[in-house]
């Protein structure tokens, strides 16, 4: 749906590709290279969405302006001279990723997604003992009892609770309730909740694992541990959820995170036996769900993959950006979805970014681009891992997307 | 324009009354034509002492989707431990029971196949599967959407909206996701599992929706009839791997009162509960079933020994099965208004008394089931093996003394309970040739693939005449794909990409506000988000419709 007016033209039910909710009710209003969101978005989404009427940078060879052509043949040189380059950033749609993995693999080199630590974390636990999940819509339909885990996550996923805890679902009986364990609701999520039932927990700092262990004893039946906070009646309260599900954002948690959502899962499975409950992870930032997705069905391995000799191997450790630019000598750096800055690192620097990124140095080639669900259409996925959306098109300011400068970059190399 | 002759081969097209006719076949364009276009830029391959048949295709493999990728990430040792094999083409691939895209499509070709359908395509996933299966090499796909515990339809049957209303909530499902056919897995249980019900049997209601197994088959079989989808509806039925469930699936079969029912994995519900051990083999029953009643089809799920991983949108049945998980890991998902899945890790062994009498069960029901057009080769892909396995399973179909050697390895106690070495019975090549060809083809209702005939697609295998037909039918010796070589003395020689097929029956465009509505309460997004354009199907090529009753 469109209008047109005032030399503009206003796009609505737009797809919101950035934290991973997918919302689909933004309103983009397009003039020239100026674009404006509207109802609909988010603050975050707003500023990530707005553009100036301004044309847009060109590309760059060591701070030169050069044409894409030579941006990409000069890249080409360092990626052939390269021992050991590191893709990072990965902010892309589905096709972008697909024609990264198609050059990784030419090239040898580590893939990693910049915000991919705290899908890590549920990885940790979901690759090794497995947990019982579940998506934004039962959620919104079924959970009469959200428990919250931690920070809250709507810093990261602004609309949240607007999406999966309006007062009323489908099948609640009674009033909806959100218990934040451990952390507190932001205003902004309260104004979200109003008509829901909120309790919150505090736990002290540094002991969200130890409570999530007494609860688990709690709810399998194990007579109570002494220690703060008292959990006896909230574990009989979710014990008696027709569908209780516990939130998380990994991201957020602290250093003990891979245990916490360990524990969290183990709770899950304990009450599934007698009542239903599920796991709610969220991570997904950037579309880093899809670019983990199209790794599985690409290369059979997450992320945090490496290609060396024709051979890809995952090593969640060895692999993550961080550690892989310790070894390595070249950073492909891609990012189009906001203005990230790469991580600070000594080698040389390929840049297919946001036309706005500022670089703390100038990369040997920048090479500015367009983003997925603005300026070209592309495949996204939403935080619960099930969904994708689809992202739209809606102006033409010359920049081309990741998939294709990947794909041009490859046909250079011999 | 490119030109292919293929001489001197026997060739076995069953779905034109021809068995072991020594005839040249002629492709002009991608396509089976009757003569050769005698301009001499013909590409001539000599079949001398070859068969010559239509591409395979496999009705019922789980080859995509959210459900593949949660295997591959639990089976991450069996990731590292098969990778492809380094080559000119790609490389980057692996796994067995969690193959990758690449990979699904080259071990599929190499033997033979050139189509494969993804039997489990729930809703909300399904933009998900068909980007994926656009990743899946040499191979015609397509999916079947599962319905029957989507929550708005059992809201429309449970309120009494009429038929009429299920079937254009059918045929606006079926063009929103661009599937082939309707799958129904385990009718209103995984629905029921979100309110805490543990099993649901055919005629047990809905602790929620107060409607029972047996009204939601019948509901969705009289909409694909209505619609005119050439492939009935595509059961996994109710008590899938519980013992005595053959009385279920004989109810069932009862149910369809002589419309067209399509039950998948048969293996999996026919057991029986005689026997000290009270798990015995229902085949007899239920082949004798089949028999009967022209209206039903069946593929086996047949199991092999090893590892491999379930995988399955019966949530409620995966739960019930986590604890004989192998590895002791396993995931479960419950989706989005729409259904489940449950992903268990899984070792079939040979010396378990139940695994073993369920490959003795696979293996009656294949010769038990008479007619060869009602009957498919499945393993249920990767549920009861990999579907590199069917060379070898195709042996023993073929091959009684070497089924014989293979039974009589079982434990004594699995053997006491089966009557496979009574059975004398070896299927034919016509008869492969029909189980993994023509009827295949023709239960889709692809009119041009499955059989040779002039305007045929040009997917065209030859195989050397092997005695030993596991050798035989591992690596074809020639695999045309549209009219191209792409596989030659077993080895891939050039990488293509098939087409996506599907059916978009008419619906009332009144739908289209429910819909909307439905979306934007209880979905929490847009009934137009939800629907993928044909812009989306691999790289802007949109799919492949075929016609139904109601037409758009």
């Amino acid at each position: 749906m469109t209008d047109v007016a005032g030399g503009g033209i206003t796009h609505h039910d737009v797809v919101c590709p950035f934290c991973g909710l997918g919302c689909d009710d933004v309103s983009l209003r397009v003039q020239g290279n100026a674009v404006e969101a509207g109802e609909g978005a988010c603050g975050r989404a707003a500023a990530l969405f707005r553009r100036s009427a301004d044309p847009v940078p060109s590309a760059r060879v060591m701070g030169r302006e050069v044409s894409l052509d030579e941006a990409l043949a000069a890249a080409a040189e360092l990626v052939a001279a390269a021992r050991s380059p590191v893709y990072g950033g990965l902010g892309t749609d589905v096709d972008g990723v697909r024609a990264l993995i198609k050059l990784a693999c030419k090239t040898g080199g580590s893939v990693d997604h910049y915000a991919s630590a705290g899908l890590f974390r549920n990885i940790s636990t979901s690759q090794r003992k497995g947990w019982i999940a579940t998506t934004l819509a039962e959620v919104r339909n079924h959970c009469d009892l959200l428990v919250v885990i931690g920070p809250d996550p709507s810093r990261d996923f602004h609309r949240l609770y607007d999406r999966i805890t309006p007062p009323t679902g489908r099948f609640i009986k009674g009033k909806r309730k959100v218990v934040f364990l451990g952390g507190a609701p932001s205003e902004e999520a309260r104004s979200q909740l109003d008509g829901v039932e909120i309790e919150t927990i505090p736990v002290a700092e540094g002991e969200l694992l130890d409570a999530l262990s007494r609860l688990q004893g709690l709810i399998s039946g194990a007579p109570e541990v002494p220690g703060g906070p008292d959990l006896a009646a909230f574990a009989a309260g979710l014990k008696g959820a027709h569908y209780g599900v516990l939130a998380w954002s990994a991201g957020m948690l602290g250093g003990d995170g891979d245990l916490i959502v360990e524990r969290a899962s183990i709770i899950v499975d304990i009450l599934n036996v007698d009542t239903r409950a599920a796991c709610l992870p969220l991570a997904g930032r950037d579309n880093l769900i899809g670019a983990n997705q199209a790794f599985l069905w690409n290369i059979g391995f997450p992320l945090r993959t490496a290609f060396r000799g024709g051979k890809a191997d995952h090593d969640q450790l060895l692999n993550s950006t961080e550690e892989a630019l310790k070894s390595g000598d070249l950073l492909i750096w891609t990012s189009a979805f906001r203005p990230e800055q790469p991580p600070a690192f000594e080698g040389q620097v390929v840049a297919f970014a946001h036309p706005d990124t500022s670089f703390e140095r100038e990369p040997e080639v920048f090479v500015p681009v367009g983003q997925p669900g603005l300026d070209h259409r592309g495949l996204a996925f939403r935080t619960d891992t099930v969904v994708s959306i689809p992202l739209g098109g809606y102006r033409d300011a010359g920049l081309p997307s990741i998939a294709t400068v990947a794909k041009g970059l490859r046909e250079r190399l011999s | 324009m490119s030109a292919v002759r293929i001489t001197g081969g026997k060739v076995l097209d069953p779905a034109n009354g021809e068995v072991g006719v020594e005839r040249d076949i002629f492709i002009r364009d991608g396509r089976i034509v009757a003569s050769d276009a005698g301009d001499g830029a013909t590409e001539t391959i000599d079949a001398r002492g070859g068969i010559v048949m239509a591409g395979a295709i496999d009705i019922h493999t789980h080859i995509a989707g959210g459900k593949s990728n949660i295997a591959r990430l639990l089976m991450v040792e069996e990731q590292r431990a098969i990778r492809e094999p380094s080559g000119p083409f790609c490389a980057c691939g692996g796994g067995l029971s969690t193959m990758t895209a690449h990979a699904t499509g080259c071990r599929y070709v190499e033997m033979g196949y050139t189509a494969a359908f993804e039997p489990a395509v729930v809703g909300a996933n399904a933009r998900h599967m068909h980007y994926e299966m656009g990743d899946i090499p040499f191979l015609d796909t397509g999916g079947y959407l599962v319905l029957g515990n989507d929550d708005f339809l059992l809201d429309l049957i449970a309120s009494g909206a009429g038929q009429q209303a299920v079937n254009d909530y059918v045929a606006w499902m079926l063009a929103a996701t661009k599937c082939m056919a309707i799958k129904i897995v385990n009718p209103g249980g995984i629905n029921a599992f979100k309110f805490n019900a543990r099993k649901l049997d055919l005629d047990e209601a809905n602790p929620h929706y107060e409607i029972t197994p047996r009204k939601i088959l019948t509901t969705l079989i009289r909409a694909v009839t209505e619609l005119g989808l050439t492939h009935p509806i595509h059961l996994h039925g109710c008590n899938l791997g519980v013992p005595g469930n053959e009385q279920t699936t004989l109810d069932t079969i009862a149910a369809t009162e002589g419309l067209p029912l399509h039950m998948t994995h048969v293996q999996f519900h026919s057991y029986g509960t005689e026997g000290d051990r009270k798990f015995s083999s229902g085949a007899v029953k239920i082949a004798e079933a089949v028999n009967k009643n022209p209206n039903i089809s069946v593929d086996v799920g047949q199991i092999m020994f090893g590892q491999t991983v379930t995988a399955s949108a019966d949530l409620m049945s995966q739960h019930r099965n986590r604890g004989i998980a192998t590895p002791k890991r396993w995931i479960g998902m419950d989706i989005e208004m729409d259904a489940a899945c449950g992903i268990v890790p899984f070792e079939y062994k040979d010396k378990s008394f139940v695994n073993a009498l369920q490959w003795a069960i696979g293996l009656e029901l294949f010769l038990l089931v008479e007619d060869p057009w009602r009957i498919f080769l499945t393993t249920d892909h990767p549920n009861g093996a990999p579907f590199t396995t069917y060379p070898h399973l195709l042996r023993l179909l073929m091959d009684k003394p070497f089924r014989d050697e293979q039974f009589a390895k079982l434990p004594k106690s699995a053997r006491k309970h089966s009557i496979l070495n009574e059975l004398t019975r070896e299927y034919t090549l016509e008869e492969i040739a029909i189980v993994t060809r023509a009827a295949p083809a023709k239960i889709l209702g692809l009119t041009d693939r499955g059989h040779l005939g002039a305007g045929a697609a040009g997917d065209v295998v030859i195989y050397r005449d092997d005695p030993d037909r596991e050798a035989m039918f591992s690596k074809a010796e020639y695999v045309l794909k549209d009219g191209k070589v792409v596989v030659k003395d077993g080895e891939i020689v050039e990488v293509v990409y098939g087409r996506t097929h599907s059916v978009a029956p008419d619906y009332d465009k009144s739908m289209d506000a429910k819909l909307d509505r439905w979306f934007d309460e209880a979905i929490g997004f847009k009934a137009k988000t939800f629907k993928l354009q044909d812009h989306e199907i691999r790289d802007g090529q949109g799919t492949v419709v075929h016609a139904t009753k109601r037409s758009a």
